[in-house]
């Protein structure tokens, strides 16, 4: 009996010494074993669970690798032509028209048409997967070269979602497209062994410039596995978490990148009470004050949680878009400030009348439970940490860890650590907007606001994307209110992530653009630029 | 250190009998244990809040198990960790062992249909791999504290009814219990006066012994995810944090932690050994 305790303590602790032991000795080994300089392997993650069909999700952030787009956006976050040559909108905002290249052809040698990107998009909105595409009444074709695209109301940001989704063959699509895709992009199918790697090749039949790398290799593996196989010289660009960023790899360097790649806490708006259509509890009526939001806001030392969390490796988050065309820089606001928080409360009628360090206003506590994704280990540090620098403060958070289908059912009553961060003001209207009350992960504290509602509205009907993103950032604050932390503070957003790679020496990534969400697959966006220099 | 200061003090005091000996062990490790239980209580929340000027530190005079990546003691995390191991061990092996004995009872004295029911009821249970059935049972109920309680609680029995029943069927046949039964005691005199004395010894000893077991097996399904909150301070979670960490090069916050836990089961399993000589009537008198 306690001899087999005492193996299962000892098998514990093999476990636990195996990583340290599995990478100790390659150190001196040389890079780059053996390949050609025009082959590539990568460990940066981003496996689709789905496959790769651009109708039910895939390619929503980097390269779609196998299919292109009708626009793209450059190095700068500009929107410039992909597969289209121009378009035009109609005066009411309603009308779409895209004109096509011409030369454009699929890597099984069939022409790309106007047949195609109708068929695409009528079966992205019929599937009704990931993509926004509920505002698109129909696609039509005018001739070979020619899309009408009809929608219900004026929207400036279908542009985005044009730049979003890969073109499929209208001929070659069907059940099985998403393990054996086929399109216009850079890169054609070679091979996917699900869980383990993916094979490209260079697409002959490419419209755009022949990618530098003939032969790309993807590796999805856990961060130990491809933190080996890069010391041992297997991998030329590795993503890693921030706890490895102080690493060496012999023949590699670190790279970070800036990212809109966000986190912040959701606070709910509204007083408890409600219900959503599943029967959810909705509202909560510490974080419904807007004094606790507003000092919880200015209390947070977000720096501080950026060198302590991160390592250095992210930067303070004021709203879900930093640095993108559409942030308002007004929403920056003065943080770390224990006194000015101290203040808001005060003021609002917050005291500690029975001296056990949590402030009440009548019978009410300042106490509020904090979720998080029990797998995610920043998630976790994060609330830990606002949670500890929040005591002196007098409020109270309760830090619990669930997975994320326990969330879905307690996120409209309590506080969220959720993470955000899209080049598409899309995602704004959607976490702020009260027509998105309470729908799937957006708006779930049931914010509402009719002036920022109003400034959104007229953001999206919008004809230009100057005019566009003046509106977006008067809905964050026009100097009265908005939904940035200086108005109704419905979220205290506290970084932005770096994303962390390590590249091997000699390749070139090109200008990378700021990141979105997620780690990993969106350092392909501007994938056929990358050179290796010998 | 309990294990080698208790064998230290063995080596020092060959002058005492077999039986001061034992007593002396089991005496110690009582006290290390519950000193254990104390700390972890007296600790509280103190030393588990995050100090993020204190990442990362390797074990010093300050910080004697060093810290984690967010600061946190890890000696009052280790020790938060085991005391709440002792007390999901003490819940889930009292449980366990009532359970055993009232089966075991039931089997060898309630009639042939009640123990075929009973022994096909053990057997089902051995048969299933241990670490599944326990991983079934905690998400049944909803993983947490309850989840694991419960898991570990209803996993544990088996092995120590089949040695009751055993024990009592063997002990019904004996004569002091036939004569009884034939000068007209009734079954309910038999059983409590004659049969649970004689299973008293068996009882605390299993009880004992189950308690590595069930600490062992709260901290594997912590460690695999199916237990306790990820924030919480329990060994499992401890040690499955501290993966992440290992391929930076933080060790201690594995090695420390699963060297206490070795010590804490260990310290279980010398102190139900020493109370079986002790309680054994064939060498309690040694």
């Amino acid at each position: 009996m306690s001899n087999k305790m005492i193996w299962f303590c000892l098998l514990l602790f093999s476990l636990a010494w195996f990583p340290i032991t599995g990478c100790g000795g390659n150190r001196n080994r040389v890079e780059r074993e053996g390949r050609p300089a025009d082959e590539l392997v990568l460990a940066v993650g981003g496996e689709p669970e789905a496959g790769f069909d651009p109708t039910t999700g895939w390619g929503q952030y980097g390269s779609p690798l196998f299919q292109s787009r009708l626009f793209r956006r450059d190095n700068n976050l500009t929107l410039v032509n992909d597969l289209a040559t121009a378009y035009e909108i109609s005066a009411d905002g309603l009308t779409w028209t895209i004109r096509l290249r011409a030369d454009v052809k699929f890597s099984d040698g069939m022409p790309l048409t106007a047949e195609d990107v109708a068929y695409t998009f009528a079966t992205a909105a019929a599937s009704g997967a990931v993509i926004d595409l509920n505002n698109m009444e129909r696609v039509e074709t005018k001739d070979a070269q020619t899309v009408e695209f009809r929608l219900k109301q004026p929207q400036s940001t279908f542009m985005n979602l044009l730049a979003r989704i890969g073109i499929v063959p209208k001929h070659a699509h069907g059940s099985g497209y998403a393990l054996r895709p086929l399109g216009s992009g850079p890169y054609k199918f070679v091979q996917w062994d699900k869980g383990q790697q993916l094979i490209v090749e260079a697409n002959p039949l490419y419209h755009g410039q022949q990618p530098y790398f003939k032969r790309i290799t993807f590796l999805f593996m856990s961060d130990d596995a491809a933190l080996a196989a890069a010391r041992a010289g297997q991998v030329d660009l590795l993503a890693v978490p921030a706890a490895f960023a102080r690493l060496e790899i012999a023949g590699m360097r670190l790279l970070y990148l800036d990212s809109v790649d966000n986190r912040g806490i959701m606070f709910p708006f509204v007083p408890a009470g409600g219900q959503t259509k599943e029967g959810h509890p909705v509202g909560n009526d510490v974080t419904a004050d807007l004094a606790i939001r507003r000092a919880i806001n200015v209390a947070i030392d977000r720096q501080t949680i950026v060198e302590g969390v991160l390592d250095g490796f992210g930067s303070p988050a004021f709203s879900s878009s930093d640095g993108l065309p559409w942030w308002n820089p007004e929403t920056v606001i003065r943080d770390a400030d224990l006194e000015q928080a101290r203040r808001i409360l005060a003021d609002a009628g917050w005291k500690d009348t029975n001296g056990d360090g949590i402030l009440e206003k009548g019978a009410l506590q300042a106490r509020f439970t904090l979720l998080y994704p029990a797998a995610d280990l920043t998630r976790k540090a994060l609330a830990l940490v606002v949670a500890d620098q929040l005591q002196p403060l007098g409020v109270k958070i309760d830090v619990v860890g669930k997975s994320w289908d326990a969330i879905q059912t307690m996120m409209h009553s309590n506080a969220v650590l959720f993470g955000w961060g899209s080049h598409d003001p899309l995602e704004m209207y959607n976490l702020y907007s009260s027509k998105t009350r309470g729908t799937g992960w957006f708006n779930t504290g049931f914010y509402i606001n009719t002036v920022v509602d109003g400034h959104m509205a007229r953001a999206l009907s919008a004809t230009s994307e100057e005019e566009a993103n003046r509106y977006w950032q008067k809905a964050q604050w026009d100097g009265q209110t908005g939904f940035s932390a200086r108005g109704d503070a419905p979220w205290a957003w506290l970084v932005n992530l770096d994303h962390l790679y390590f590249v091997r020496e000699g390749l070139s990534l090109g200008q990378q653009q700021i990141q979105p969400h997620g780690h990993g697959w969106p350092v392909t966006a501007n994938i056929t630029e990358w050179r290796r220099k010998e | 250190m309990p294990v080698s200061s208790a064998k230290t003090l063995l080596l020092s005091c060959r002058s005492f009998n077999r039986r001061q000996r034992t007593l002396m062990v089991v005496a110690l490790t009582t006290v290390c244990l519950l000193a254990l239980l104390c700390g972890g209580l007296l600790l509280g929340e103190e030393g588990l809040s995050t100090n993020l000027t204190n990442r990362n530190m390797p074990p010093s005079l300050s910080y004697p198990l060093g810290t984690d990546w967010l600061g946190r003691n890890m000696l009052a995390r280790t020790v938060q960790g085991l005391s709440l191991s002792f007390a999901v061990g003490l819940a889930a092996a009292s449980t366990s062992a009532f359970i055993a004995l009232v089966l075991g009872l039931t089997a060898a004295l309630g009639g042939k249909r009640l123990d075929a029911a009973i022994t096909w009821l053990v057997d089902l249970f051995l048969a299933v791999p241990h670490l599944v059935l326990l991983i079934l049972i905690a998400f049944i109920f909803g993983g947490g504290i309850t989840g694991v309680i419960t898991g570990v609680t209803l996993t544990h029995w088996p092995a120590l009814t089949r040695l009751l029943r055993a024990e009592v069927l063997q002990l019904r046949s004996a004569e002091f219990v036939l004569v009884s039964r034939h000068l007209g005691r009734s079954r309910w005199w038999v059983a409590t006066r004659h049969l649970l004395p004689h299973l008293k010894p068996q009882l605390l000893v299993g009880l004992i012994l189950l308690f590595p077991h069930a600490i062992l097996h709260e901290a594997a399904i912590t460690f695999l995810g199916f237990g306790l909150s990820p924030h919480r301070p329990a060994i499992g979670v401890i040690l499955s944090e501290s993966m992440q960490y290992l391929s930076a090069g933080s060790w201690w916050l594995a090695f420390f932690p699963g060297l206490a836990l070795l010590i804490m089961v260990r310290t279980f399993d010398v102190l139900g050994d020493n109370l079986r000589l002790l309680l054994d009537p064939h060498s309690a008198q040694e």
